[in-house]
């Protein structure tokens, strides 16, 4: 291959040696490099093989846009594929692969679908693979899924670590080309906060390319200004709301061995209060015959890769560019002592300032390359005929496209510039300015100008005086380039969109059939679809489909630009949640008393709950389960329930608001008094139930579900805050302050004498009382309520939640010459199945009071509560609603699972027959049998009657029969004993 | 009967995270009051100071609601001192065990702290004495700068493991 090192020149550190591996082979770059650069420097250009032909793929860019040069890096867990080499810093031990070749790159077996091209046009298969039908899904899709397409992911977990984390400046500067680094500069000095960002490794842009002299005292000075952050290997991915942007840095990208304590990527939130857009303009690559051979590249990297890397492209270039930017990377081959074939120019007279060697063919075109791993040399068109040329490089400029992705992803939409030959976004928009070439400005001078005003003007909307532009402002002409979609005549393939292989045909292929519109024609042909979301195809497909329909390129428009601008990776999106991390864990206060007591712990959203306490001897969690249950309802049990919701409720209106949001009365609660509320939502379903207790006239303490503690807090605080403020109640989450325990059991009392100092007999605390307590003779105050979820008697008492360890030791202690023992949350599920107490699993978004059976308590004096108006409507009161009942096997031997449909005694199992279903189930150690409630047409009217309980994903039948949901003492004696 | 009542911090048996960028440690689990209605900072503090609750400071988080915490213990006649000279219309939730304080301190500390919560905790605005109402990465948290590189987590219990872990994590990583 002809690419080479020049002997000098460059930014590169030649005193230091670089080891990496390309497919294997041992390889050596310096500091500076790129691992395209390095390729290039070991004279490597064939680098990949294209997604669906698989033809040999070169380096065409030296940024973020490469289509062509995606290459896998890393091994095991860190394996990365489809990475871009022109973003890749070379760093020591690196392994680059290729991809999407078998059996090598430099003879793959999967080229042979260029033979078949002729069958593989854009669409081909919408029309080829249609019989049979049932080949697609298992024939077709996999050998076609198999056949094309980039690099594969690692099964292995990343070993390494990323971060997000957050940041504040008055001014965002994205890019820091000669625009961006002057915004910065004006900004720094004017004392404002700044963050520099810039997705290469080096900061600079094209100042880099230029050696423009004035750079490093730039730098020099931003890095001295202590208000300013300039964060290199930053890609800024994402313009959000609020002027949030996403950036992604890449920390450890670029080191042998990353840190293990320090994070690979981290991705920024960036709250900007105005934002310059400097990312500067793509080259727009030139559609020809073979412009996919390797050694086609575009002219501004060939002059980047010259200057930065001091890396030649070839021996022999020529230079294809329909503006002044093919003169300059000319200039600068020749300057480097390299040849230039000719400079091929589509335009007329457009040698006027040319001084080099190199003649100037105007007027003319290259309609072909010629070769096939390497570039041998061009067919050029021209007034005169047409002529060979042997060349091993081409340097291609169609244009200039300034990059306005970001300035386009809160909706702004590019408008054609006939004088640019571009799209162009607008230009201010609140809180984001565009600066420099992404503005359509050519000049170093001028974009240096531009930043620097513009800059200034942000600076002074946000409320900064007199801010002095770094750079005076420059007169700027823009750059004079004439479209020019695509060379006439070619007889090889002419790309467009290189990474999707889709060439000049494909898109006249897609106007012919209907498909002419931006849109579809991307989804009809794959143009600027995949990772480079057609970076540098989209305009020349744009200018194609505008030829073809005979119309302007204002005409057909652009496709969206959305976030993000460049691939992220899932690990910059999940930063350290991950692994143990991936969620909070929420602890019990009592979680330490659960886990000596031998808890088996299940999680409930992000509480971890002891679910059982199994003992020596059980081998079944329904062993230990059914103890549990057995031993409550005989003697007593402790049960953490410190994960309900707790609320505090203060004010002089808080029974009117309870009143409010309840659809039963609290208004005359009485103090000392606790009751079980339901409340309803807008639409008359209920939304939450749970115990409020009343401490004091103006201080009531609610309970909600686990599940539903924040949820109701939020509810209570909309209520408040925006149905009626005129209401003074106020709100404190309580939920972590108490550890609450639930003793149960007819011994409960007995025990708990020995704990509270007060009296707690029947008399002196009757069922639903609500206290404060002194404990422990004085030792501490709680909150007792004689309330029971297992239908035994029972209390539940709260302590301070650092003292919750203690004191339950301290009952069970008490309890022990009772028989007392801790039980879960499966016990208490069972507790409150055989009692035919509700739960979520019952409140299912569906159901009104009057469906669980709720209906008297709903008040029918209060003139309005959440849901009272639409509670009224018809539906809402049918009697053959399905309402909650009991249901039972008839063989006690046989058993059913929650889910299960009712059917109709004799019905066929289909959902047509659909009665209702079973909404909670459990096994009874109590009856001895499962039991469950259930949701049934006419429900209370069918106690008794025989029915079907069918599971139709096991296919399962049981014989069951309807019965009352209080499936023990329904005469509530326990509770009240 | 025990005899030793004990409460047992949230944070028990958590090192100290000690680098010379940041330290990241539990605070004493003294008191912390959740105070609402309409009142103000100064007011609070000054009828603190009148209770015999000394070593307390008030943060303000939220609208109405202001935090009221210290690393002492306060006893039932503190509070109920305080809660008596309250006006009419302000009330005060004993939060002393709902909710955890977590100190973090150094050079460093503010970049810690923005690794996941979206407050500006630049000193030109939060200075000391400000306090904000926000979330750390998934968890809900109230962060109050203490001094120039100082500030004060406070998360509800429950979520004090995880959040501490996550801190550590973090600061290991500056």
């Amino acid at each position: 291959m002809s690419s080479h090192r020049l002997s000098t020149g460059g930014r590169i550190d030649r005193a230091r040696t670089i080891k990496f591996s390309f497919d294997g082979k041992a390889l050596t770059g310096h500091p500076g490099d790129t691992l395209a650069s390095a390729l290039l420097a070991n004279g490597i250009q064939l680098v990949g093989r294209s997604f669906k032909y698989h033809r040999p793929r070169g380096i065409l860019t030296a940024g973020a846009a490469e289509p062509n040069a995606l290459v896998t890096v890393g091994t095991g867990g860190r394996t990365e594929a489809n990475t871009r080499a022109t973003m890749i810093e070379l760093h020591d031990g690196l392994t680059a692969r290729s991809q999407n070749r078998w059996p090598s790159l430099n003879f793959d077996i999967g080229a042979v679908n260029g033979l078949l091209s002729p069958f593989l046009s854009a669409g081909f298969y919408y029309k080829t693979f249609m019989w049979p039908a049932g080949f697609w899904e298992k024939v077709y899709e996999p050998l076609i899924r198999k056949a094309a397409g980039l690099g594969k992911a690692s099964y292995e977990a990343d070993p390494d670590s990323y971060e997000k984390c957050w940041a504040h400046c008055d001014l965002l500067v994205i890019g820091s080309g000669p625009a961006g680094l002057a915004a910065a500069l004006t900004a720094g000095r004017a004392g404002a906060r700044v963050l520099l960002a810039d997705e290469g490794f080096a900061l600079g842009g094209t100042l880099l390319t230029d050696g423009d002299e004035r750079l490093g005292a730039m730098l020099s000075e931003l890095e001295a200004l202590p208000n300013v952050q300039c964060l290199p290997r930053t890609t800024v991915i994402g313009w959000y709301d609020d002027n949030v942007f996403g950036a992604v840095e890449r920390v450890q990208k670029h080191v042998a061995e990353p840190d293990p304590h320090k994070p690979v990527e981290r991705l920024w939130r960036i709250i900007a209060k105005q934002a310059i857009l400097a990312s500067g303009a793509e080259e727009r690559p030139l559609v020809f015959g073979g412009n996919d051979i390797p050694g086609v590249m575009m002219a501004g990297a060939v002059r980047s890769y010259l200057n930065r890397q001091a890396v030649a492209p070839g021996k022999r270039t020529v230079v294809f560019a329909t503006n002044d930017a093919g003169y300059r990377t000319a200039a600068d081959l020749e300057a480097a002592g390299l040849e230039v074939a000719a400079i091929i120019d589509p335009r007329a007279r457009s040698d006027a300032a040319w001084q080099g060697k190199a003649k100037v063919l105007s007027n003319a075109c290259i309609v072909d390359a010629a070769g096939s791993k390497a570039l041998r040399g061009v067919t050029i068109s021209s007034a005169s005929g047409t002529q060979t040329m042997d060349a091993d490089a081409i340097a291609m400029s169609g244009g200039w496209s300034p990059i306005i992705h970001l300035a386009c992803h809160r909706g702004a939409k590019p408008a054609w510039s006939e004088a640019h030959a571009a799209f162009l976004a607008p230009e201010r928009q609140e809180g984001l300015t565009i600066a420099g070439s992404a503005a359509g400005l050519a000049s170093t001078e001028a974009c240096l100008g531009d930043g620097a005003q513009k800059a200034a003007e942000a600076l002074e909307t946000i409320g900064f005086a007199r801010v002095e532009p770094a750079f005076a402002a420059a007169d700027s002409v823009p750059p004079a380039a004439t479209p020019f979609w695509f060379a006439k005549g070619s007889k090889g393939k002419a790309f467009v969109d290189y990474q999707n292989d889709v060439n000049l045909k494909d898109l006249g292929l897609a106007v012919r059939e209907g498909y002419g519109d931006v849109e579809l024609a991307k989804r009809y042909t794959t143009n600027g679809m995949a990772t480079d979301q057609g970076k540098l195809s989209n305009i020349n497909a744009i200018g194609i489909l505008a030829e073809a329909r005979g119309v302007s390129p204002a005409a057909v428009g652009t496709t969206t630009f959305r976030p993000f601008y460049t691939p992220v990776s899932f690990g910059a999106l999940t930063g350290a949640s991950r692994g143990k991390h991936f969620q909070p864990v929420r602890r019990s206060p009592l979680h330490d008393w659960a886990r000596k007591n031998g808890a088996t712990f299940v999680e409930t959203g992000l509480w971890y709950r002891a679910a059982w306490f199994p003992r020596a001897g059980e081998t079944t969690w329904r062993e230990s389960v059914d103890r549990e249950v057995l031993n409550i309802r005989q003697n007593a049990g402790l049960c953490d329930v410190s994960t309900l919701g707790k609320i505090e409720i203060f004010g002089k209106d808080a029974a009117a608001f309870l009143d409010r949001v309840y659809c039963n009365g609290f208004a005359k609660l009485p103090v000392g008094k606790a009751r079980y509320g339901i409340m309803l939502r807008e639409d008359g379903m209920i939304y939450d139930d749970g115990t409020t207790s009343r401490f004091s006239e103006d201080h009531f303490f609610m309970t909600t579900t686990t599940a539903l503690a924040a949820g109701v807090l939020t509810h209570l605080e909309f209520c408040a805050q925006t149905l009626w403020p005129e209401l003074e109640v106020y709100f404190a989450s309580s939920t972590d302050q108490w550890a609450q325990m639930a003793v149960a059991g007819p011994k409960s009392r007995a025990i708990l004498s020995e704990i509270v100092d007060e009296d707690i007999s029947d008399a002196a605390f009757p069922f639903m009382s609500a206290r404060t307590v002194s404990l422990l003779g004085g030792k501490l105050e709680g909150r007792l309520f004689r309330i029971s979820f297992s239908g035994e008697l029972a209390y539940e008492l709260g302590v301070p939640a650092g003292y919750g360890e203690s004191v339950a030791d301290a009952i069970m202690q008490a309890g022990e010459k009772h028989g007392i023992c801790a039980y879960g949350a499966e016990a208490l599920g069972v507790l409150r199945i055989e009692k035919g107490h509700v739960t979520h699993a019952e409140i299912n978004g569906t159901v009104t009071p009057g469906d669980l059976g709720f209906g008297r308590m709903v008040s029918t004096t209060k003139p309005d509560f959440i849901g009272k108006v639409m509670l009224a409507r018809e539906g809402m009161q049918a009697p053959d609603r399905p309402c909650l009942v009991g249901v039972k096997p008839l063989d006690p031997g046989s058993s059913f699972r929650t889910g299960s449909h009712i059917l109709a005694d004799g019905a066929a199992a289909t959902l047509e027959n659909d009665q209702g279903y079973v909404t909670s189930s459990c096994f009874s150690p109590h009856l001895g049998h499962t039991i469950g409630l259930a949701l049934v047409k006419n429900g209370p009217e069918r106690i008794g009657e025989k029915v079907m309980i069918w599971n139709g994903l096991r296919n399962e039948f049981t014989d069951g029969v309807i019965c009352s949901p209080v499936f023990i003492d329904p005469e509530n004696e326990k509770l009240h004993a | 009967m025990p005899d030793v009542l004990i409460s047992r911090p949230a944070l028990a048996g958590q090192p100290v995270f000690q680098s010379d960028k940041v330290s990241v440690e539990a605070m004493a689990e003294g008191h912390l009051l959740q105070v609402m209605g309409a009142t103000a900072m100064q007011a609070l503090q000054s009828l603190a100071a009148d209770a015999g609750i000394t070593e307390t400071r008030v943060w303000p988080a939220g609208y109405q609601q202001w935090f009221m915490a210290g690393e002492r213990t306060l006893t039932s006649a503190n509070l109920e001192a305080f809660t008596r000279q309250l006006a009419p219309g302000v009330f005060v939730s004993d939060q002393s065990h709902g909710r955890v304080r977590i100190r973090v301190q150094g050079p460093c500390a503010a970049v810690l702290i923005s690794r996941g919560t979206a407050v500006d905790l630049d000193g030109t605005s939060f200075a000391e004495g400000h306090g904000a109402m926000t979330l750390f990465g998934h968890i809900s948290v109230h962060v109050a700068r203490t001094g120039a590189e100082n500030f004060q987590l406070t998360v509800l219990r429950s979520f004090a493991q995880s959040l501490y872990e996550e801190l550590v994590e973090l600061a290991k990583a500056l």
